[in-house]
């Protein structure tokens, strides 16, 4: 039997910032060399919890303040269903602006408090306009992954609380805050990061194991990808690393 | 003080152009502007010069050369701020070059072009008499910040110009929310034409959401990119009416210069040229550099199409294929010009873009990212048509284009620079 995942990408019309979209892509293209049919379920505002819960990974990127407002509005109707799915182990990757509202809190620089869905042990300050925005090619280094290699652009700073693991440690740019080296979040199977890029093309390692992991929850088995020509994802990466003086 | 200012400024300017320190095109101003902060000001206000400020992300270049073309055409004296010095100290380095030794502008039209985010900037300092804005797409995101935020500074900024007449883009709604409440000061130009129209939306869509209630916007058509015939259900803004729609003449391809060349059009239309006049001195238009600007270079022909963004990019793609592409080198460079950021390469819809019977070739700081945009689009370029060095890649292009083909390149702004380097041997900035 052909194995099928549904991929669910949450507001692709509003939080679709900075190539996120490439996420989705990589994801579907990955599956399609491999056989492996998908389906990329959008999920604009309103979409029903039954349409979420069909989904096998989820995908969320960032977004311009007025359509993070409209999305919060949005996912606070749902944010039970999503926990439930994130606690199963559910693969999800939340991007940015999507990583920082899976945390409590965003503290914007005027101290005003915007509520986040809570689901991740995490809370982001914005320190305002004169402190300067974290810019520029980021690499950090995952103990499965390795190097995972992107572009980060952010004004928050994001602090980890004791119930979550970063998802690496920062080797080049800023990560999560600029000083505590961490970048990201990692719970059950599910990642929050800064890097845009997109982050799941020019990191295949990574890209497949939200694939395998996905396959292994809906198939109950333990699921060997079959190996893919990663030669121009190499290329990629080594064009970076090379710049940045590292070895990957 | 104005005096000592312009004889340094035009002392230094010289002296950077016979030691070919490029040209020398911001040293002047920034020196000026260091000495007296008001100098532009101060010159201005003297001069019977009217200005026209040109901002936008897409089009600048396009709209300020349309301009001076039809100005020129109808014996008026214009200069620009031009080599894309964008910022304050260009435009008095240009006012510096333009004066005469006591400070007097002989000119009837000072066209300047006004990156999105020094706007609001430019115009605590200058008053201008148009401001033209043609549209506000994503651009260079990790400099910039957000277009929302340029938005709302724009709006600020024109509250407080009061003599100042507003030619704005009534399809882009971020910049037709510009006018909302100034209706005495602002003209709007749009499309209205069957022929351009999509039913659909692209994916590099930017403001989709109402900037005044954050509703997200109906649409009955799209011409490209977030631009169309808009509406907002809930607080019911809606595209203004434009005063002008269409025109008889087109010196450029796509949908995109349309745009520019209305806001060109309908800016001297207000200041009293006939369309027969208009027309006449849009038939003889050439190109910006860069911008669908066709050189000759060993008997073949080379177009190149400054594609900076998703948008551009898109724009670029839909007008070369109407034109039956069989060669494409696209460029891509992550210098600060460009923007160092290349993640907006997923945002392009090579998927529907790039067709079977276009041969690719592929170059840049990024070629390795772009190769794998493509890879993802399900187009695979070949292996010897991916190439770390510009002028190989050039070479090869050109080689395999026939006599009656045209050699098509997409570059990134510091890549077209660096191509038509390349190309004409020739040094711009």
């Amino acid at each position: 039997m052909k194995q099928n995942l549904i991929i669910g990408w949450l507001y692709p019309a509003l939080m679709n910032i900075y190539g996120d979209r490439g996420n989705a892509i990589a994801l579907a293209k990955r599956c399609e060399w491999r056989g492996i049919e998908t389906e990329t379920i959008m999920l604009d505002p309103g979409f029903s919890k039954e349409n979420l819960k069909k989904c096998d990974i989820l995908l969320m990127g960032g977004a311009q303040d007025k359509q993070q407002e409209a999305v919060a509005k949005d996912l606070f109707k749902k944010t039970e269903t999503l926990q439930t799915m994130i606690e199963k182990g559910v693969p999800g990757l939340y991007i940015c602006g999507a990583y920082q509202f899976l945390g409590k809190y965003y503290k914007e620089a005027n101290g005003n408090i915007i509520k986040g869905l809570g689901i991740f042990d995490l809370y982001t300050e914005n320190p305002g306009d004169t402190a300067k925005r974290l810019i520029g090619n980021a690499v950090f280094e995952n103990n499965v992954f390795g190097k995972i290699i992107g572009f980060e652009n952010h004004g928050g700073r994001t602090y980890l609380g004791a119930d979550i693991q970063p998802f690496g440690k920062v080797i080049k740019g800023f990560g999560n805050n600029g000083r505590d080296n961490n970048e990201g979040a990692m719970y059950k199977n599910s990642f929050g990061t800064y890097l845009h890029g997109p982050i799941l093309p020019k990191n295949p390692l990574f890209a497949d194991y939200l694939v395998s992991k996905a396959l292994g929850i809906k198939y109950k088995t333990e699921i060997v990808l079959k190996k893919l020509d990663d030669n121009l994802e190499q290329k990629a990466r080594l064009a970076i690393a090379k710049r940045l003086s590292i070895g990957i | 003080m104005n005096f000592l200012i312009l004889f340094l400024g035009k002392l230094i300017s010289k002296i950077s152009t016979i030691l070919r320190l490029g040209n020398g095109s911001t040293w002047p101003g920034h020196i000026a502007l260091g000495l007296n902060p008001n100098f532009v000001n101060q010159i201005l206000k003297n001069s019977k010069t009217k200005i026209i400020l040109v901002t936008g992300t897409n089009g600048k270049t396009t709209t300020a050369k349309l301009l001076q073309t039809i100005f020129e055409k109808n014996n008026q004296k214009v200069f620009l701020n031009s080599s894309g010095a964008n910022l304050l100290n260009g435009i008095a380095s240009s006012i510096i070059l333009k004066s005469n030794f006591a400070g007097n502008l002989n000119f009837d039209f000072a066209i300047f072009e006004v990156d999105e985010n020094t706007l609001p900037q430019i115009t605590e300092t200058i008053e201008p008499d148009f401001i033209i804005a043609l549209n506000l797409f994503r651009d260079q995101l990790d400099r910039y910040g957000e277009i929302n935020t340029i938005a709302r500074n724009w709006k600020n900024a024109y509250e407080k110009l009061k003599k100042t007449q507003f030619i704005l883009n009534a399809d882009d709604p971020q910049i037709a929310y510009l006018g909302e409440g100034f209706d005495k000061k602002s003209r709007y130009f749009g499309l209205n034409d069957p022929k351009f129209e999509y039913k659909t939306q692209q994916h590099a869509a930017d403001s989709i959401l109402c900037p005044k209630c954050g509703t997200k916007l109906a649409y009955e058509a799209f011409y490209f990119s977030h631009l169309g015939k808009w509406k907002c259900d809930n607080c019911g803004l809606r595209r203004p009416t434009p005063s002008l729609e269409n025109f008889n003449y087109y010196p450029l391809l796509g949908t995109y210069a349309i745009y520019d060349t209305l806001a060109a059009i309908l800016t001297t239309q207000i200041l009293g040229l006939t369309d027969d006049k208009i027309e006449e001195a849009l038939r003889v238009f050439k190109p910006a550099f860069g911008r669908q600007e066709i050189t000759e270079v060993e008997e073949k022909k080379v177009q190149l199409f400054l594609s900076k963004n998703p948008t551009s990019f898109n724009e670029s793609l839909r007008t070369i294929n109407a034109g039956n592409a069989k060669n494409l080198l696209i460029v891509l460079n992550d210098r600060i010009p460009d923007g160092t950021d290349v993640s907006w390469i997923w945002d392009i819809d090579f998927e529907t873009l790039i067709t079977k019977n276009t041969k690719l070739y592929l170059a840049g700081d990024r070629v390795y990212d772009l190769a794998l945009r493509l890879k993802y689009a399900g187009i695979n370029a070949p292996e010897e048509n991916i190439f770390e060095d510009l002028e190989s890649a050039v070479q090869k292009g050109l080689n395999e284009t026939s006599l009656s083909e045209i050699f098509y390149i997409l570059p990134t702004y510091s890549a077209m620079l660096e191509t038509r380097k390349i190309i004409t041997g020739k040094k711009i900035l």
